[in-house]
């Protein structure tokens, strides 16, 4: 083996018992021992693997953990599209509601184009996402339903159901009153007291859970469309209420029988005619202050 | 048995056993090849939290790499390729009263030869020579780590011991 070699094996530390006899007869052996001892004095100053680990570590956690980083982007995603479709399905699935205040009017074009003319102080509750499945609503109030042809038309009220196919009808319900007047078509009215059908001008009535038999009148629509509300044998206090409903006034009286029936109309545009219509056919007096109007008898 | 190596190093045990298998021989690597002035175990640990902060990206084989090259870069942003010196370390003679001034003038001599001398070499020799050398790694050990051929290697250190055993001859 020659010289070359041996000082290659030496460098890769790989010499066997019998080269490194070899190696140290060669002549420049101790030239070479004693660089290599000079050699390791380059040795840097050992560093403290565990304390640097620490160091390492501490800053690794003091930057709030950025290996998350990705997992963390996307679940942050995750969680935006998880919302968003969320928002959609809600809203999508969410019942509409349209409502009116006092001497407030509202017409609302349902998704099948039947049209819905709310009267004051009154609230509907329909679906669109499922409209053309089940035409069904929730009235709580008055209004006139033009109604599309086709499939079933459903208005729910608290005392009973109304159900028709195409027509025009009007629905009132208040507390315990509800009156449903068909001015086209055919309309089914479904309650506990009563199920009747009603042809044009027939209008079915109920008050305190009592069916009240009416006769049959001939108008194309109600006339609170022309700002005008009629009572045909109506108790007082339902005059009274939609009174107040219309004007957003509260009325107080004694001494006055609100279960006598009362027949006539008044406007909704005039608060001084309006009033005189209601309290002249039963001899009352009147007074205003704000929007508290006293009856008394005269 | 050899685990399957994983395809990321985000788990602090797996971090750890790479830190506890590299870290010296990452300092070592900064140390012989800028030197101490920019600081080689800094650099070290910066390029460990730069390895955990891309664990997810990292696969294990590859660790060994990124992290070579994340330290190399971290220095060479600070190093504007200043001539490395590497210091010998101050050597306190164990029984200075015994050894003669004259063999101490030499042995004093004979160290700035050798720090001149290594000064001298490539950066690339130094490396590798110094590795083997001062910390006795094997020829394909140091192939490993810094991703040449062991023939590389084996030039190199070669080249290196004869360019200094010259130099330190004319010096």
């Amino acid at each position: 083996m020659n010289r070359e070699d041996l000082i290659q094996k030496w460098l890769d530390h790989n010499l066997n018992p019998t080269e490194l006899e070899a190696f140290k007869k060669l002549e420049d052996y101790p030239s070479l021992i004693k660089l290599d001892q000079e050699l390791i004095d380059f040795k840097p100053n050992t560093i403290d693997i565990d304390e640097a680990y620490n160091n390492v570590w501490t800053s690794v956690n003091s930057t709030k953990k950025k290996p998350k980083k990705l997992l963390a982007t996307l679940s942050k995603i995750a969680a935006i599209l998880v919302i968003c479709f969320g928002f959609y399905f809600y809203t999508t699935t969410l019942d509409t509601t349209s409502h009116t205040i006092a001497s407030q009017q509202k017409s609302i074009v349902l998704p099948d184009a039947s049209q819905v003319q709310l009267n004051a102080m009154s609230t509907i509750t329909f679906n669109k996402s499922n409209w053309n499945d089940s035409r069904s609503l929730t009235l709580n109030g008055e209004a006139f339903f033009k109604v599309a042809k086709g499939k079933k038309f459903d208005v729910n009220t608290t005392i009973g159901t109304v159900t028709v196919l195409g027509t025009q009808f009007n629905v009132k319900q208040r507390n315990d009153y509800l009156e449903v007047t068909c001015y086209e078509g055919k309309v089914g009215v479904y309650s506990e007291e009563k199920e009747t059908t009603l042809l044009p001008g027939d209008t079915f009535l109920i008050i305190d859970g009592k069916y009240i038999a009416t006769e049959k009148e001939n108008l194309s629509h109600p006339s609170w469309l022309d700002n005008k509300s009629t009572f045909k044998s109506i108790p007082y206090k339902e005059v009274i209420a939609e009174f107040e409903r219309q004007y957003n006034v509260s009325i107080e009286f004694n001494n006055i029988n609100d279960s006598q029936n009362f027949t006539g109309s008044f406007t909704h545009n005039d608060i001084e005619i309006a009033l005189k219509s209601i309290t002249l056919p039963l001899q009352l007096k009147y007074s205003k202050t704000d929007n508290i109007i006293r009856l008394k008898r005269e | 048995m050899l685990k399957p190596l994983k395809d990321h190093i985000c788990e602090e045990q797996l971090f750890s056993s790479i830190f506890r298998k590299y870290s010296k021989d990452l300092h070592d690597f900064l140390y012989y090849k800028f030197g101490s002035q920019l600081n080689p175990q800094d650099k070290m640990q910066e390029a460990f939290v730069k390895l955990w902060e891309n664990c997810a990206k990292i696969p294990q084989n590859k660790a060994k790499s990124f992290l070579f090259t994340t330290a190399n870069n971290l220095m060479l942003n600070e190093f504007a390729h200043q001539k490395v010196v590497l210091r010998h370390r101050k050597i306190i003679p164990k029984n200075s009263t015994n050894i003669n001034p004259e063999f101490l003038l030499e042995e004093k001599e004979y160290k700035a030869k050798l720090e001149k001398a290594i000064a001298g070499l490539t950066e690339a020799q130094r490396v590798a020579f110094l590795m083997n050398r001062v910390e006795g790694k094997r020829f394909k050990e140091i192939a490993a780590l810094l991703d040449i051929s062991t023939k590389a290697v084996e030039k190199r250190i070669y080249g290196a011991l004869k360019k200094l055993r010259q130099d330190i001859d004319e010096l």
